[in-house]
């Protein structure tokens, strides 16, 4: 899944996101270097994103036309942990309808991947719809993962009720789907490794149920938090139903599914956990920023009433020691700080006492003397 | 009404304070050639006063512990849910850990408080008592403003991401 943010900026509250964005950055940046190349590249590459999606990017300069892109990425699956299976027949469709004729599935696909796509870049209009085109395909991963929760919603409006389907993407954190007559409710058991997590998490929930029931969202999913389990999930395993977060739920209509919406939706219900992760973080970043700079605050205050004093005691004496100043001459003043400085460094050396240490001392580290033009230094 | 218990409560510590800064320097009695803060260590009852605990409320209340040569001031701040508890811990710590720049401020606090100051008798050399003491009152208030506006920024920001988190939906 990736999280890429394109955040703005909104007064106080800065690193809002705005989306997650579909296509991974890293092939996309690779098809486009394969698109505008001018000569024929040569491009091995194999990518690891979040340690289980793998791209494996191909292209030769024998076949300049054409380049293959294989995909590996765990998939929704309905037990313990995500599986690398095959991919159905709707998701191949979903696949090739965003492709469309620049690229082609590939069957079989390469050993150890789900999916292999022939690409054909010459297919790619010259326009500014080419950037578009390579970005849907770059976006091959996570139209693999939606296409299945889109499976699953096509069926919203059919009656009856059925048993809870567990989904799991991320190990150890699985969602719920619930079909009920004329809706499907998505809950997302929530848990988290410290207390003030759960605390952060569950004050946005409420906020997120307050939102949510006001007139001006009614057309959204209503979106209810829980401590406890639905009734519709109590037959399920305890391990999976004990959370410290409590339990979010979306009611899904027909409205929240049809046309274009059914992407946003299935998109925004995947990256849900992640969503609620992402703002605990920038959260804690806050309350760390804020501290900060009210720590700067504290302490300026403290060290101004000092600095006060300190300034009143420098202002008070100055005038008697500018006074000594003139009276002395030069040279005599320069001596005068000199030996100062040399009776504090003998202070110093005093306070080490260290038997025999004066007769070294004496012979070896005695300061040189400044002559005088008037004295004179006897010859031995 | 809450604004005035809270001035009272302030005078009231700044009274005790007024009262309780007259500190001296005094070598400790038990080890020779040491000095120390004889409300710390505790350990000769005729050099230690008797400490005051002023009380605002059930949730919010100081102890103000004096001896001969030190003073140590306790504060419990009120925190009047989950989130103003976990605000109000995380940043008393933050402070307590950089106690070195507040000088006065001790790094854990006593138990069954949020936050402890010690004030010896070379603090008050150093530094003025009157500003000393004005210092912890405007603390003790800054400490649950800070709090407050702490509070109110996570709901806002908690606010705002859920607007944008249900603008997805449409």
């Amino acid at each position: 899944m990736n999280l890429w943010w394109c955040g703005a900026m909104k007064g106080k509250s800065s690193n809002m996101p705005c989306c997650f964005e579909r296509e991974s950055p890293a092939l996309k940046q690779i098809l486009l270097k394969l698109y505008h190349a001018e000569k024929p590249v040569e491009i091995d590459h194999h990518l690891y994103e979040f340690g289980s999606v793998e791209y494996y990017v191909q292209s030769s300069a024998a076949d300049p036309h054409h380049s293959f892109l294989s995909v590996l990425t765990p998939l929704l699956s309905q037990g313990e942990i995500p599986s690398n299976g095959p991919l159905s027949p709707y998701t191949i469709q979903m696949v090739k309808d965003i492709c469309s004729e620049s690229a082609e599935v590939v069957e079989p696909a390469r050993e150890g991947y789900q999916l292999t796509l022939k690409l054909n870049f010459s297919m790619i209009p010259k326009s500014k719809e080419s950037e578009k085109v390579v970005r849907r395909i770059a976006s091959v991963q996570a139209v693999i993962i939606s296409s299945q929760l889109k499976e699953i919603f096509r069926g919203v409006d059919s009656h009856g009720t059925f048993q809870p389907i567990k989904l799991v993407y991320y190990p150890r954190e699985p969602f719920y789907l619930i079909r009920q007559p004329q809706k499907i409710t998505a809950v997302f058991p929530m848990r988290f490794k410290e207390h003030s997590d759960v605390v952060i998490a569950t004050a946005f929930f409420q906020e997120l149920m307050d939102v949510g029931s006001s007139a001006k969202w009614a057309k959204t999913p209503t979106c209810t938090w829980a401590p406890i389990p639905p009734p519709e999930l109590r037959g399920e395993s305890i391990e999976d139903l004990s959370t410290n977060g409590g339990f979010v739920s979306f009611d899904i209509c027909s409205r929240h599914v049809e046309g274009k919406k059914l992407e946003k939706t299935v998109w925004t219900l995947l990256n849900f956990y992640a969503f609620v992760k992402n703002h605990i973080k920038c959260t804690r970043g806050l309350i760390q920023r804020r501290m900060q700079k009210r720590l700067e605050s504290l302490v300026e205050v403290l060290h101004k009433g000092a600095m006060e004093e300190d300034n009143k005691v420098k202002r008070r004496r100055g005038g008697r020691y500018i006074r000594k100043l003139v009276s002395l001459s030069k040279f005599k003043t320069l001596k005068r700080r000199c030996s100062d400085i040399v009776n504090k460094i003998k202070r110093l050396r005093y306070r080490i006492k260290i038997h025999g240490f004066n007769r070294f001392r004496r012979r070896w580290l005695t300061l040189p003397k400044f002559s005088s033009s008037r004295g004179y230094s006897r010859l031995e | 009404m809450q604004a005035s218990s809270l001035r009272l409560y302030l005078t009231c510590i700044r009274n005790t304070l007024e009262a309780a800064m007259c500190l001296q320097n005094f070598p400790c009695q038990e080890v020779e050639r040491h000095n120390k803060p004889e409300v710390e260590l505790k350990t000769s009852a005729e050099l230690l006063l008797n400490p005051v605990l002023i009380c605002r409320n059930e949730a919010e209340r100081c102890l103000i512990e004096t001896s001969i040569n030190s003073l140590r001031l306790s504060l419990k701040v009120k925190q009047a849910d989950e989130l103003e508890n976990i605000l109000t811990k995380k940043f008393l710590r933050f402070l307590s850990i950089r106690a070195e720049a507040f000088q006065v401020l001790r790094r854990k606090p006593i138990q069954g408080y949020d936050i402890s100051f010690l004030v010896t008798n070379y603090n008050c050399e150093e530094m003025q008592k009157q500003k000393l003491i004005d210092f912890i009152v405007q603390f003790m208030e800054d400490i649950d403003k800070e709090i407050s506006d702490l509070k109110m920024s996570v709901n806002t920001r908690g606010r705002l991401v859920a607007t944008e988190f249900l603008k997805q939906f449409l």
